[in-house]
């Protein structure tokens, strides 16, 4: 049994609606058990859709891959045991949820792989470099300055980089290129939306891991000295 | 003085574990490192592929997989860390499951004829012993409906996006999602 309303069900359930056809569809809802157990039904659809496992194929195309970019395939990956890492794009709330929470679960996770369209939207409309506008106080000056300590740290990194080995080096350039890159991606979210309390204190977090790199780096190099 | 490589094997461990592993590998690949490539693609092999088998509706993908990594590895100095290494590849992914689809001309007649081949997805009624595999479900639709059920309610993507990816309007999305679902809701056991 289907009826006028039946079509707007998926669009009720993406929250597509909007509010006036939303409230006249939930009125509807209270009475019509047709579109009651369709809802049901796609969300259980929905859910089965995000419950779905990925597979790997049955072949392993990397032989055909490495002779393709003209690499050797026979070497193997070195060893690098990974955490099993999120899968896709939305969280299991909701979409009406979704629209408010994923973006925290984006940042909260040091990553953008489980970045929300409406997350990244929200980062892409920030093109400008971020300014010391979206950097907490608290993180800008803790004692004599944030800046002041990562300037000095940097320093000394500089000037200690000719008695570390390049391998060394290079990890240290890596990870503070990585860190770098979180803290421009955290600086954006909190320029959207400065009044963010959680994305404030995971911009204060990524900053400190910056602050505790370099410490780490400075140490490193006073101990080969 | 302390070895060098202790210190700097710590820190590795270290700072590396509480960044992005990705962005690591994806900086050492775009330089040429091949292992840091085959640690990426281990890592999103088997995304990857399900995401292409379940666009194109076809286990027999092997060739579409090979040219999503050869592609990534011919685009790695693209990709800037703005976004996760996964969001980078899975969006190149889409664009060249879509380029292929349009080479291999698999919008075939189930894509003009949508409502038919809505019908060649057995009912429950007829294999009332078993509900049918959902992944199988969603293999039979017609091509239009598969391809945007899998981008919105398998993989995540809004409409906007979806209809920007597959050239549609984003009305189109809406309702071939909403007939993608009205026939994956006959082959649910209740
Ligand atoms: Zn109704």
């Amino acid at each position: 049994m289907t009826d006028a309303w039946t079509d707007r069900l998926s669009d009720y359930l993406d929250d597509e609606l909007d509010p006036a056809e939303r409230a006249a569809l939930e009125a509807h809802l209270l009475h019509c058990v047709a579109c009651g157990a369709a809802l049901a039904d796609f969300k259980r659809i929905v859910m089965r859709a995000r419950a779905l496992e990925d597979r790997e194929p049955d072949r392993d195309p990397w032989p055909a891959i490495a002779a393709r970019i003209g690499v050797d395939a026979g070497l193997g990956p070195t060893a690098d045991p990974r955490p099993a890492r999120p899968r896709r794009r939305w969280s299991f709330s909701m979409p009406q949820l979704a629209a408010a929470g994923i973006a925290l679960m984006a940042l909260s996770g040091g990553a953008a792989w489980l970045l929300h369209p409406v997350a990244r939207t929200r980062l892409a409309v920030q093109g400008a470099p971020p300014t010391n506008l979206g950097i907490p106080a608290a993180v800008r000056a803790p004692g004599r300055g944030y800046d002041g300590a990562v300037a000095d740290l940097e320093r000394v990194l500089v000037e200690g980089r000719g008695r570390l080995d390049t391998a060394t080096v290079r990890v240290l350039e890596l990870n503070l290129a990585v860190i770098d890159s979180a803290i421009v991606q955290a600086a954006r979210a909190v320029a959207a939306d400065s009044a963010n309390a959680y994305l404030n204190s995971h911009l204060a977090e990524t900053m400190r891991r910056k602050l505790e790199l370099l410490r780490q780096a400075a140490a490193l190099v006073s101990s080969v000295s | 003085m302390t070895p060098p490589g202790t210190g700097a094997a710590t820190l590795q461990h270290e700072a590396i574990g509480r960044t992005d592993p990705d962005a690591v590998d994806a900086t050492l690949a775009a330089s040429g490192d091949a292992h840091a490539f085959e640690r990426l693609y281990r890592g999103h092999l088997s995304r990857i592929s399900s995401l292409t088998s379940r666009m194109l509706g076809d286990d027999d993908t092997d060739d579409v997989i090979q040219d999503v990594f050869v592609r990534a590895w011919q685009k790695l100095g693209t990709f800037r860390g703005e976004s996760a290494f996964g969001t980078w590849l899975h969006r190149l992914a889409v664009n060249v499951i879509l380029g292929r689809r349009e080479t291999l001309g698999i919008r075939r007649r189930r894509h003009l004829d949508g409502d038919a081949a809505l019908e060649t997805v057995p009912s429950r009624r007829q294999t009332p012993e078993m509900s049918m595999d959902f992944e199988t479900a969603i293999g039979r639709l017609p091509d239009g409906a598969r391809e945007v059920f899998v981008l919105h309610d398998v993989e995540g993507y809004r409409h906007a996006e979806i209809a920007r990816m597959l050239g549609l309007a984003t009305g189109t999305s809406k309702s071939q999602l909403h007939r993608a679902r009205m026939a994956l809701r006959r082959h649910l056991e209740r």
